[in-house]
């Protein structure tokens, strides 16, 4: 079988104000990924914080921690084969203004400091923020109905 | 703070939690996690206008179900829709905005899918009444009762939606 990978994926408050929190959903259930953690939170500096810890001499990062912990994010662990990768083709460019149409900044945000989403940019930091994010009892294992044994093309 | 002293407020006269302030309970059932059909409903409810207070992805104890499922404890198929509801994953979420409750049930469709009209979350997407991919609170009441079952007090946020003012005079 196909390696499982897993990613985190956050819509940010911007998201969660514009009601996009199901379109968001739909097109990682749509793409066919498996939705294996799921909250929503204020979320405490302390963890945006460690979040964005690699960010911490930029400019913007005050304003940053200060958006992100202004308002409710609804947090999520996205289960698939490579699924870091895809979707960080699926979200789109950080700044909206260069994401293509089709993705989700693409089609919902215009300006960098409302990009709407976060997705893990690699296969260890997705780790690393998913136990950031979420406690392992948070997490399920269930059998997808609609997975089959083999994922090669017919 | 506002929001620490609106909601200790609420808590204090329960009433409070009337008119634009409703809340219910709905929840995704394992069905409707299956099919991927969260995102599809949690759009519905969005689309309508309604906020969304609380939300997560559960696997719920078959404790926790008899108890949410006590008023049909008496019903043949009481222990079957119990077992059903703890075999899987659950998105269990608390939907706020005026006349909430009656408004979910009003989406969400009749019971039995054959009579759930095109429009409705059941009329659109369900065939079978054992597999109705959503429940909703029937009543203020239950409402209640269901998200303090479901939920803790912290899992229920307080923000202010920047659209109140174009949904409600």
């Amino acid at each position: 079988p196909w390696p499982q990978e897993r990613t985190l994926v956050a819509v940010k408050p911007d998201g969660v104000q514009r009601r996009l929190v199901g379109t968001v959903i739909q097109r990682f259930e749509r793409r066919g990924f498996k939705l294996v953690g799921m909250k929503m939170l204020q979320a405490p500096e302390s963890i945006l914080a460690e979040h964005y810890r690699d960010l911490q001499r930029k400019p913007f990062y005050p304003a940053l921690i200060s958006y992100m912990s202004s308002g409710p994010v609804v947090a999520m662990v996205w289960e698939g084969p490579n699924v870091v990768h895809i979707s960080r083709a699926m979200i789109g460019h950080t700044d909206s203004t260069e994401a293509a149409p089709g993705t989700i900044r693409g089609d919902f945000s215009v300006h960098i400091s409302r990009n709407v989403i976060h997705a893990s940019d690699s296969v260890d930091g997705a780790q690393r923020e998913i136990e950031l994010w979420f406690q392992s009892s948070e997490l399920l294992n269930w059998a997808d109905g609609g997975h089959h044994s083999s994922c090669y093309p017919a | 703070m506002i929001c620490l002293v609106l909601t200790i407020f609420a808590n204090l006269f329960p009433s409070a939690y009337s008119g634009v302030n409703e809340r219910t309970f709905l929840a995704v059932k394992p069905d409707g996690v299956q099919r991927r059909l969260v995102g599809e409903i949690v759009r519905r409810f969005e689309r309508k206008g309604f906020k969304l207070v609380a939300l997560k992805l559960v696997q719920a104890s078959e404790e926790l179900l008899r108890e949410h499922y006590v008023e049909l404890r008496e019903k043949p198929f009481y222990s079957r829709l119990v077992k059903y509801m703890s075999s899987g994953p659950v998105v269990a979420m608390v939907w706020q905005g005026l006349d909430v409750v009656h408004a979910s049930r009003a989406l969400i469709g009749a019971t039995d899918p054959g009579d759930a009209m095109p429009g409705t979350i059941r009329g659109d997407f369900c065939m079978e009444v054992g597999k109705n991919v959503i429940h909703g609170s029937d009543s203020v009441e239950s409402a209640h009762r269901e998200i303090a079952l479901w939920f803790r007090e912290a899992e229920l946020l307080c923000w202010e939606d920047s659209a109140g003012h174009w949904l409600y005079e």
